[in-house]
């Protein structure tokens, strides 16, 4: 089974530390200097809706609508995670149709021609030694990573 | 290697620690540190919010050089200390020689100065000028939790710990969003539920914080006071009240009973628009729990009846004996990183560092003879009252330390006419702000990150905060800047270095006596009281049910309920009430300068609004619209959402364009002094032409800007 982070709405406030986390770690330096509005793009989003605040990010899932979606192969199944092949992604936007969390984002990369395009969606931090830099920042420790759907106590404790 | 310095967090009164990564003389990281309220955990402003000291230029330019100007037609000139610090002493000398020192006014500030500078600051207006009138923006926020708290109890400041709150069975949260405001108060708040204690919210708004709620009291706007007699009422009506507790440590229970008897939850039900059964399980809820924190914010003492409100709820508290010991309490959690020091440490008009009265004999020979001049025993001017005082021709200089008043205090026209009217405006801060541009001459000071001191966060909490950098330009500390003038004024103050400082406040405050910089290192922080150097400090007040009033119990206390003093009406019928956002701070000088913060939200800021006011305002989600008052008009974004309730729109106070306070009413709590912030009129306008509309947002940005850069 694939891993993914999940966000526990009756701890989350709404801060949005997370989403600057998950940003600065996908950054080239982690430098917060360059950061703007414009080029802001988190590969987890706080939603608020009128009863409810939580972040909603990729869920990897087992049979993923999106990697069925693309054409190119751009979308795997790899390491307990659905995961990006970088360069293959061609822009045509067919997972962003399929995916049923709205988790994925397209964007130019640059002004260069032929146009870079590049798939932004979680990537569990896989290139990050600490893990998932939102669980981390979380002041709430309201979003925890599950190894295993069955083994997972707070889960479980939600289903009761 | 980067270099790893502890130090505390310069912006909310939770007091986080943090470690600030430092290479090549610049930080480039912060992390959480282990301190006790904070346990490694930080908010996005602890975390982010540090690149200010980078002078991005973002919104408003670091001062680096004194600036001054002899005319207020003129352009600020770049001039050295001496000049500036020479025409500031010559002009104050000569207006306290015209008007006398009564005519001169100065704030202390609750911001990254630290509590030596304002020991600093008030000695020098005491002792230099020969007034007591100081105060700072405590008067615009919890003024009416230290006076309520003061007469009830004895003393103004959170009675329990921050950590205490998680182990608390109920949490009664009352005009308070700390989700919002508090992050870190709030982990212990979703703490303390995950242990099994239920969580009231009262607030108009379904807030974050209602939403992590067991149960919510959606009061009207402004109905406060009927709604804490209504649930006193609960507690005597249906004997869930602790006799025990109170007849042996209370005063005024039969007055009690007799005020708040009509004030049955049947009763308020159309006041408060929150239905009886509600108001009983309520009550019921927070008796019947082993142990229950009260908490609150603006949404209590940002009201013309502030005092009476937070007096009636520290009532609550004494009837169900959820004081003087561990995991109950009052709390009015402080808001600035640092508005607890500045009350602390005299920045007050009545009173001297350590709570103790200008107007007590005794106190003032103590610091006569510390300080080596005679002390005036009258207590000064209230911030809040400046603007009509200027008016009158009775304040005629005004020297603004670290606020920036107007963008911060009510109805800004009436502010700025004030400065105008002022004969000299002495202003000392870290950037250029929308007060400094009424000034005559600038004092640049270090920043938080470039000075050390002792910071007190919320919870009566001593902390020692530490300097990473060194500061750029021709700045100076606050602390020192103070004396170079007060000895320009013909009172010599010479310290080497803010421990001087703390070890002479020390000695003068019984309730810090104990607290020295090296307890403060080998114990991480200190809670006062703490007499003596072998006292660990003070988690929790009123140990044994010691109240510290003069009869040594606590009181019990209700008044009649008094409307808001400006009503909605045909012209204006929408309630306008100034709230939070979490990733800005205060006058938005430090986080607009942030690019993480400002990358999250910007100028203009935004209106909330109930779906069903903007239909009929035909107003659509993201649009700007013209807000007006009887004070002002200003534009702002549309943000329509469910969790607002219909007849009252929230602005945020952060915002330069948006800037709400040029709508609010400086109406003011009788005793307190504090305005009413959280509720005037206005009426909403639609923009037709939105093209228009977002280039006069641009182009009134570009216009700010130009004048933060001169
Ligand atoms: S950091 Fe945590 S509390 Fe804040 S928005 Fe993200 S999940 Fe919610
Ligand atoms: S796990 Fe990493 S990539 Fe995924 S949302 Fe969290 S921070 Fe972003
Ligand atoms: S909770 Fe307050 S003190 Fe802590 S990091 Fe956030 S702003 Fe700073």
């Amino acid at each position: 089974m694939n891993n993914f982070v999940v966000a526990d709405s009756e701890k989350c406030i709404g801060c949005r530390t997370c989403e600057i986390a998950c940003v600065l770690a996908h950054s080239k330096d982690g430098s917060l200097s360059k950061l703007s509005a414009k080029t802001f793009c988190p590969r987890l989003k706080v939603v608020k809706a009128a009863t409810l605040t939580t972040p909603v990010q990729c869920r990897h899932c087992e049979n993923a609508p999106c990697v069925a979606a693309c054409p190119k192969q751009a979308l795997v199944q790899n390491d307990h995670s659905v995961q990006v092949v970088k360069g293959a992604c061609v822009g045509c936007k067919a997972c962003l149709a399929a995916c049923p969390y709205g988790a994925i984002e397209i964007v130019i990369a640059g002004n260069s021609t032929p146009r870079r395009v590049e798939v932004i969606k979680c990537d569990l931090c896989r290139d990050r030694e600490d893990g998932p830099a939102c669980i981390k920042t979380c002041p709430t420790n309201a979003l925890h990573k599950v190894y295993n759907l069955s083994f997972d106590r707070r889960i479980n404790q939600r289903k009761r | 290697m980067a270099k790893k310095v502890l130090t505390i967090c310069p912006y909310c009164g939770s007091g986080c620690q943090i470690y600030l990564f430092v290479e090549n003389g610049e930080i480039i990281k912060a992390e959480p540190g282990p301190g006790r309220t904070n346990e490694n955990e930080l908010c996005l402003k602890g975390y982010y919010g540090w690149d200010f000291l980078k002078n991005p230029k973002r919104l408003t330019a670091r001062l680096e050089r004194p600036l001054l100007r002899y005319n207020r037609t003129d352009e600020f000139k770049e001039v050295s200390w001496e000049e500036a610090i020479g025409f500031a002493a010559k002009k104050l000398a000569d207006i306290k020689a015209k008007y006398g020192p009564n005519a001169i006014m100065c704030t202390g500030s609750a911001r990254g100065s630290g509590n030596e500078a304002n020991y600093i600051m008030q000695k020098f207006v005491r002792a230099a000028i020969g007034t007591n009138n100081i105060d700072h923006c405590a008067r615009v926020c919890h003024g009416s939790s230290v006076a309520g708290l003061a007469a009830t109890l004895g003393s103004g400041a959170m009675s329990n710990s921050i950590p205490e709150i998680e182990n608390t069975k109920c949490v009664l949260i009352f005009g308070y969003n700390p989700a919002e405001s508090h992050p870190i108060v709030a982990r212990r708040i979703i703490k303390a539920r995950e242990k099994g204690a239920k969580v009231i919210v009262v607030d108009p708004r379904f807030t974050e914080q209602a939403k992590i709620s067991d149960l919510w009291l959606a009061l009207k706007n402004g109905t406060n006071m009927a709604l804490v007699n209504a649930l006193g009422n609960v507690l005597i009506t249906e004997k869930l009240y602790n006799k025990k507790y109170v007849t042996n440590y209370t005063d005024g229970f039969e007055e009690y009973c007799k005020a708040i008897e009509k004030y049955t939850p049947e009763y308020v039900e159309n006041i408060t628009g929150i239905e009886a059964k509600t108001i009983r399980q309520a009550a019921r809820i927070y008796a019947e729990a082993e142990s229950a924190t009260i908490l609150w914010g603006m949404g209590v003492t940002q009201f013309t009846q502030a005092v009476d409100v937070v007096k009636g709820l520290s009532s609550l508290a004494l009837l169900t004996g959820n004081l003087g010991r561990e995991n109950v309490g009052v709390g009015p959690v402080r808001g600035q990183n640092n508005v607890q020091g500045a009350c602390d440490h005299g920045a007050l008009p009545a009173l001297f560092p350590g709570y103790q009265s200008v107007e007590d004999e005794t106190i003032r020979r103590k610091f006569e003879l510390a300080w080596g001049v005679k002390l005036p025993a009258k207590p000064g001017y209230h911030l809040t009252e400046i603007p009509r005082l200027a008016k009158e021709g009775k304040v005629k200089a005004y020297y603004i330390f670290g606020e920036d008043l107007v963008q911060s205090d009510p109805d800004a026209a009436g502010v700025r006419e004030a400065l105008a009217s002022m004969e000299l405006v002495i202003v000392q801060d870290i950037f250029m702000n929308k007060t400094a541009l009424h000034a005559d001459v600038i004092f640049p000071a270090t920043s938080w990150g470039e000075h050390e001191g002792v910071y007190s966060s919320a919870d009566r909490r001593f902390q020692k905060f530490n300097k990473a950098i060194e500061p750029k330009g021709d700045v100076k500390p606050d602390w020192e800047i103070i004396s170079l003038l007060s000895t320009a004024l013909g009172y010599p103050m010479k310290y080497n270095n803010t421990e001087e400082i703390w070890e002479e406040l020390r000695k003068l405050c019984p309730l810090y006596a104990g607290v020295t910089y090296k307890r403060l290192e080998e114990f991480g922080s200190i809670l006062w009281p703490c007499p003596d150097e072998n006292h660990p400090g003070t988690k929790y007040l009123y140990e044994g049910n010691k109240f510290a009033t003069s009869s040594g119990k606590g009181l019990l206390f209700a008044a009649e309920y008094r409307p808001p003093q400006e009503r909605p009406d045909e012209e204006y019928p929408l309630i306008l009430c100034t709230v939070r956002e979490i990733g800005h701070y205060s006058v938005r000088t430090m986080t607009g300068n942030c690019s993480a913060l400002q990358t999250l939200s910007d100028e203009p800021g935004y209106i909330q609004i109930n779906p069903k006011d903007a239909e009929k305002l035909d107003l659509a989600d993201q649009e700007l619209a013209w807000i007006t008052s009887r004070r002002g008009k200003v534009i702002a974004r549309i943000l329509i959402t469910e969790r607002v309730n219909i007849g009252t729109v929230y602005m945020t106070y952060h915002w330069w364009i948006g800037a709400c306070n040029e709508l609010t009413i400086d109406a003011l709590d009788p005793i307190s002094k504090t305005p009413e912030f959280k509720y005037c009129a206005v009426k909403l306008e639609l923009i037709a032409d939105q093209v228009f509309a977002e280039d006069y947002v641009q182009q009134e940005y570009s216009n700010l800007k130009k004048k933060m850069f001169c």
